[in-house]
């Protein structure tokens, strides 16, 4: 299919229509309404269902009876709005369902303001909801990314039977991009006649399954969450997804930035490159499971200085990056919040200031 | 040929076709020839990448902007200021209104009934082919009868701004000449003009084209594109 021009909200839409989800229930906030709008119309096209709910909590309860009866489906919101859904999503990984949450991140905290934020990094990577979970999520920087993952989120969910998380921000789902949808991200449905309660008619079999997330034996429950535990661990062994940029040479720096900033972040390296000064770029796609190797040996590299993680928080995924830094290298952080996005001439500086 | 349009000009169009860039432009195109240019923002649907984010070089031109005050730059609240109807009744050579996009986009124009009907107003339909709903002549008509009974106004020209942003390739431009060229043929519209980029402008063969053609600066930009 030859590229169109979307905005990156219609293009998750599309994306989920694409990749074989006709069930979509949200609740409309900005800055990723455009997704409901677009769904409103497309789904009933192509014989599927969009459902308004009456409040995000039943939006996310939503989820989880059409991901316990088997079906692949979606919602998205912004920042309040997951905060909302967090009950529901702590529920459906306890309960090992497959179901996909968009994130276009906005200001906060509280209400905060509409515009593009990453302030929702420890809310996706650490928690959220309650207990021992994780999702795994995929961070796109751009409109064609957005459509890609959100294809790659409905198989990856029902790999793990977990949640997966796609995190943009305003900006992702507010800008235009020229966009393909490529017909080889779409994944064919698993068999969920072991675990779903898709209905034992279909199945034809007398197994009774139950999705439930209420363990009340603490063995059971023990036993649980350490199966819980082996998925994190193989998602950090099998599903790592980043990229380097402009590190093949010696560069005297290393940016780690994802999303948004990553693309102010691309174009400060380009115009420090003219300038005869190299950085580099880490940047992770998934935020769980978090490129750990990755981050650490690219820091370590002989004639790097330093390392600074730059974001459109006040200082989320700097905790990841000093982590596997391991105190080899010094981290530092450079970070806005308001809604402007950070000038590339802004990064720029900052980056001489610190390698002298 | 540049377009030469007086008077008070409504652009609208289908959601994303590229509306308030043309606006913009329009607005600094007439103002460069002489003209004195007002241009108010009334995009009460989209939360960002709307005109008013080209305030201050549009001032820095000499071109008036009118727009709710600052405090409620950046609110999605439906903001209609009551000096935008002052600026109806009180035109310059060349007044603009960026409507907002689809239908929803041009509901605002319903409020503004009253100054409106006493003006002749020029109501212009924005069309990129490259936008899903408005890949062909059916499309197109379906955005326009949409607009024209929400607004309470018809249509009364076409603008053709194809492109696929940094992508868009002078055959890009043809193709959506031919397309309002067709959809000009389906209603007896008249096609005002087309858009393109300062960057392909050279690489066209104008003898193509025989409508006006509006070079297009990108005001509303990523903030990380850089030349």
């Amino acid at each position: 299919m030859a590229k169109v021009l979307m905005k990156g909200n219609e293009a998750i839409g599309e994306a989920a229509i694409r990749a074989g989800c006709l069930n979509y229930f949200a609740y409309p906030i900005t800055p990723q309404s455009e997704v409901a709008e677009y769904l409103s119309k497309r789904l009933p096209e192509v014989g599927g269902v969009f459902l308004q709910g009456e409040s995000e909590v039943a939006v996310g309860y939503m989820l989880f009876g059409a991901s316990g009866a088997g079906e692949r489906v979606m919602t998205t919101s912004s920042s309040p709005g997951i905060s909302l859904m967090s009950e529901a999503i702590s529920y459906i990984a306890g309960a090992e369902c497959p179901a996909v949450f968009v994130n276009i991140m906005r200001g906060g905290p509280g209400l905060g303001g509409i515009l593009p934020s990453q302030g929702d990094y420890f809310q996706a990577t650490k928690g959220g909801g309650h207990g021992d979970y994780h999702l795994l999520v995929l961070a796109p920087d751009g409109v064609q990314e957005a459509v890609e993952m959100t294809m790659q989120a409905f198989g990856l969910a029902e790999k793990y039977r977990n949640p997966v998380m796609v995190m943009g921000d305003g900006m992702i789902g507010q800008m235009m991009e020229p966009v393909e949808f490529p017909d080889d991200l779409k994944t064919e449905p698993t068999n969920k006649d072991d675990w779903a309660s898709n209905g034992m008619s279909t199945r034809k079999s007398k197994k009774k399954n139950l999705v439930k997330s209420l363990f009340l034996d603490p063995a059971e429950l023990n036993q649980h969450n350490l199966n819980l535990k082996a998925k994190y661990e193989q998602m950090k062994k099998e599903d790592v997804q980043y990229e380097l940029y402009n590190a093949d040479g010696d560069y005297q720096i290393l940016i780690a930035s994802y999303g948004t900033m990553s693309r102010v972040c691309r174009t400060a390296i380009d115009m420090l490159k003219a300038e005869g000064i190299e950085a580099a770029m880490f940047r992770p796609k998934t935020l769980f499971p978090f490129p750990e190797k990755q981050v650490h040996d690219a820091a370590l590299k002989e004639t790097c200085k330093c390392v600074i993680s730059i974001e459109m928080s006040m200082g989320q995924m700097v905790e990841d990056v000093q982590r596997c830094v391991m105190g080899k290298k010094p981290v530092e952080f450079y970070g806005e919040c308001g809604g402007e996005i950070p000038s590339p001439e802004k990064i720029m500086e900052i980056v001489k200031e610190l390698i002298g | 040929m540049l377009p030469d349009i007086s008077g008070i000009i409504i652009i609208a169009g289908n959601y994303g076709s590229g509306k308030s860039e043309t606006a913009v432009n329009l607005a600094a195109v007439s103002r460069k020839s002489g003209k004195s240019v007002k241009i108010t923002d009334l995009d009460l649907v989209n939360p960002y990448f709307r005109s008013r984010e080209a305030k201050k070089p549009l001032e820095d031109l000499g071109v008036e902007v009118v727009l709710p005050g600052r405090k409620y730059m950046h609110a999605d609240l439906p903001i209609l200021t009551p000096a935008v109807a002052d600026m109806i009744k009180n035109p310059a050579d060349v007044t603009i209104l960026d409507a907002g996009g689809d239908a929803a986009g041009v509901t605002v124009l319903a409020a503004l009934e009253d100054v409106l009907e006493k003006s002749h107003v020029k109501l212009l339909q924005v069309i990129n082919p490259l936008r899903p709903n408005t890949c062909d002549v059916q499309g197109c008509l379906k955005i326009k009868a949409q607009i024209e009974a929400t607004a309470k106004l018809p249509v009364t020209g076409l603008i053709s701004n194809a492109n696929l942003l940094d992508e868009t390739t002078p055959q890009i431009i043809y193709d959506g000449y031919n397309l309002v060229t067709r959809v000009s043929e389906a209603t007896g519209l008249n096609i005002e003009f087309i858009t393109a980029s300062t960057r392909l402008l050279p690489q066209l063969a104008t003898e193509r084209i025989f409508c006006p053609i509006l070079p297009i600066d990108r005001f509303l930009a990523l903030p990380w594109t850089r030349n």
